[in-house]
């Protein structure tokens, strides 16, 4: 209890409080048996030497004597390996996109602000799986790397490291993660307006290496319901693409955004890749549990969508 | 200044108030604002209309509603109006065969004449007097052919209109005895194309009224048939202003005719002196005095003498008005003016065996070669309920109406060409300022 207390103020006290305490007992199982040899809560490939017996089998040659059961040996005068399920740790790294795309709306930053609480929504039921939990803050200011820990204090020191990022500027995610771990697990937060191709093509690439990969999809209230009046659209990463945004382009805008958020969605899991769309305005305790959710079936609707 | 169709102003004013309304909503950049997802929205042109509280193009709003204004105020038709200044009348005064006995038509022009007055003398013909004044009116002088009030009133009209810009108020004055050979169809619309007053004055007699009945003088010897015709024609109407001379025409006679009088040269023996003669003598068989000139048809008949009988024709008549024929065709008897008067030359000879003089057709014949100079036809006097409804002080509204759409093209103000021209003007530097700025948006 008492370290629970102090991930809550290190992540922002009352602001991320109530998102922790939401997040309270979920669970973030691996979508498969991880290969990881530090014991941890999930399934690992290896047997070992845990306490909860599986099977014997026999001793091959090669095997560590240490492991032979030597009471069984003296019984049936035959040498058998005792053999037991092992857990095991997933090292986690959580991707957030923080190109000046998700600096939007401008005055509220709501869309950065939910990415900021999906993230460390994720490092705090990672980390209470014991988890490494570690962050990589991609923008155009560079990138912000929190290498996998799990020690106490990880998801405050992400949720810091998170307050000090301003997303700006235009960055490629893909070559962000390529020194991750393999058969690690990679959470990115993102709204895909980028290099998202390449993202996908790498994440497929880390799925195949047997890591997992989640892809939160992060979509503005703005960009589902543009405004009414008038405007000049400006791209915020590239300000030379410009178009004027009236109401008849409204359907048509509509129609394509809805068509590209369908094909990105269907690519992603194409690949063998979790993919989750959530909206900015949804509390970030319920994406969370979507996204951890998403393990076996894939939520390709918002809830706002749903209703 | 006046406008003559001011509706053409307020037109190019509302015009104009819509061109600053349009330059309000004119196509502009709308405000940028990012959307991330701004890949999604179609390609359209990046201008839009939209509203604004300062007009754009200030230049070119400048020039087009400059544009406008300048076009509408042109047809508009501008008049700078000078100021006017009292009243002035137009003087018609007749001089023509109605007119021409005694001086009360001269005298009554002259007393209604004032100096800035316009001076319009006719007969047939009509014509303004440059710089009038009451010698002017003295000059004129007097004509032997029938007025037209109509060609009178035109030239009056047109010299009323010219004195109208610079006066308060313009009259004519027609200062004729207004007979009824002076009048005819055109004479009432034309006095509907003066929408000002119109005054009649009613001065001097016919010339009808004048003519007493008296025994022209003859001067001839005892036994002349001619003579003895004349005695038996007997008095004729301005028998007293006539002299029938069977010699030669003398300085005295000459003298006695340019004051109005009539003297026939019918000598005895032809040809006379100074006149052109034939080639060879021949007989005409007849001589008719025709009817006077202005007669109608059937009057001229009437009144035309003819008497049959072989006559020896040895000599032509001097050139002049004819006023008998042989039955062939040649002049026989001529008329020339002389002074006021004429000079009627017969180249008749009556021979002086026989009884033709003493016939009846001979009689009425001599009695037509002594009417007084231009004939003796009686100019009839116009009723007044005739004039006042031909010649109203005041034009009827129907006809003004109708002549106002000439008036307004008669006067065509030199501003608006002007203004068409700074129109063009500004068209052409609005055509330069519009590509100047498209291509600094492009």
């Amino acid at each position: 209890m008492r370290e629970r207390r102090s991930e809550v103020e290190a992540a922002g006290g009352g602001s991320r409080g109530a998102l922790l305490d939401a997040l309270r007992g979920v669970k973030w199982p691996a979508l498969r048996t991880v290969g990881g040899a530090l014991p941890g809560a999930h399934h690992s490939r290896l047997r070992g030497a845990a306490p909860e017996l599986s099977e014997y089998r026999l001793y091959r040659q090669g095997d560590d004597p240490r492991r032979v059961d030597w009471r069984l040996l003296a019984r049936s005068d035959r040498a058998y390996i005792r053999l037991a399920e092992d857990r095991s740790v997933v090292v986690t790294t959580l991707v957030v996109d923080a190109t000046a795309s998700m600096a939007y709306p401008p005055r509220t930053l709501r869309k950065w602000r939910t990415a900021c609480d999906v993230v460390v929504g994720l490092a705090a039921v990672a980390h209470a799986s014991r988890d490494p939990v570690g962050l990589l803050a991609v923008g155009g200011n560079g990138v912000r790397q929190l290498p996998p820990r799990a020690r106490r204090g990880v998801v405050g020191e992400v949720a810091r490291a998170l307050d000090a990022v301003t997303p700006s500027g235009a960055a490629a995610m893909a070559g962000a993660f390529a020194g991750a771990a393999v058969r690690s697990r990679i959470a990115i937060v993102s709204d895909f307006l980028g290099d998202a191709d390449a993202l996908r093509r790498r994440a497929g690439e880390v799925a195949a290496a047997g890591g997992e990969v989640h892809a939160v999809h992060i979509v503005a209230d703005e960009e589902l319901d543009p405004p009414g009046r008038s405007i000049l659209a400006v791209d915020p990463e590239d300000a030379s693409v410009s178009r004027p945004f009236v109401t008849e382009s409204r359907a048509e805008y509509l129609s394509r955004f809805g068509a590209w958020r369908e094909q990105l969605a269907a690519a992603w899991r194409a690949e063998g890749l979790s993919y989750t769309l959530a909206v900015a305005s949804e509390p970030g305790a319920r994406i969370v549990r979507r996204v951890v959710g998403a393990g076996q079936g894939t939520d390709l609707h918002p809830r706002r969508e749903e209703r | 200044m006046t406008f003559t169709a001011p509706w053409f102003a307020w037109v190019a004013a509302g015009v104009a108030a819509a061109t600053i309304a349009l330059h309000l909503l004119a196509w502009r950049r709308p405000p940028p604002s990012p959307l991330p997802t701004v890949r999604f929205a179609p390609e359209r042109p990046v201008r839009m209309v939209s509203r604004a509280i300062r007009p754009a193009d200030l230049a070119l709003l400048a020039l087009r509603v400059l544009l406008v204004l300048l076009v509408g105020f042109a047809l508009a038709g501008p008049v700078f109006a000078r100021q006017p200044r009292g009243t002035a009348r137009v003087i018609v005064m007749d001089r023509s065969r109605a007119a021409s006995v005694g001086a009360t038509v001269a005298d009554s022009a002259r007393a209604a004449f004032q100096p800035g007055d316009a001076l319009v003398v006719f007969d047939s013909l009509a014509r303004e007097i440059s710089r009038p004044s009451p010698d002017s009116i003295v000059a004129a002088g007097t004509a032997s052919a029938v007025g037209s009030l109509s060609a009178a009133l035109v030239t009056a009209t047109r010299a009323a209109e010219r004195l109208r810009r610079d006066r308060d108020a313009v009259e004519i004055v027609v200062v004729s005895p207004f007979a009824q050979e002076e009048l005819d169809a055109a004479t009432a619309p034309i006095r509907g194309t003066w929408q000002g007053p119109l005054r009649l004055v009613r001065a001097g007699r016919l010339r009808g009224d004048t003519l007493a009945p008296a025994r022209p003088t003859v001067r001839g010897g005892s036994g002349d048939p001619v003579v003895a015709t004349l005695a038996l024609v007997g008095a004729v109407p301005g028998g007293a202003a006539a002299r029938v001379v069977r010699d030669s025409l003398t300085a005295a006679d000459r003298a006695w005719a340019s004051v109005g009088r009539l003297v026939v040269v019918w000598p005895v023996t032809t040809p006379a002196p100074g006149w052109p003669r034939r080639s060879a003598a021949d007989t005409a068989f007849a001589v008719t005095a025709i009817g006077p000139a202005g007669q109608p048809a059937p009057d001229s008949a009437r009144r035309a003498a003819t008497v049959v009988a072989p006559f020896v024709r040895a000599s032509l008549p001097p050139p002049g008005r004819v006023v008998a024929r042989w039955s062939d065709g040649e002049p026989a008897v001529t008329e020339s003016a002389l002074g006021a008067g004429c000079v009627r030359s017969v180249a008749v000879a009556v021979p002086g065996i026989g009884d033709l003089a003493l016939t009846p057709a001979f009689r009425h014949f001599a009695r037509r070669l002594v009417e007084p100079c231009g004939g003796t036809e009686v100019m009839r006097p116009a009723g007044d309920s005739v004039l006042t409804a031909l010649l109203p002080s005041r034009p009827s509204a129907s006809t003004a109406s109708a002549t106002r759409p000439e008036r307004a093209r008669a006067t065509t103000p030199r501003l608006a060409v002007w203004l068409l021209a700074l129109a063009l003007a500004a068209g052409l530097a609005e055509m330069l300022v519009r590509r100047g700025a498209s291509n600094a948006a492009a």
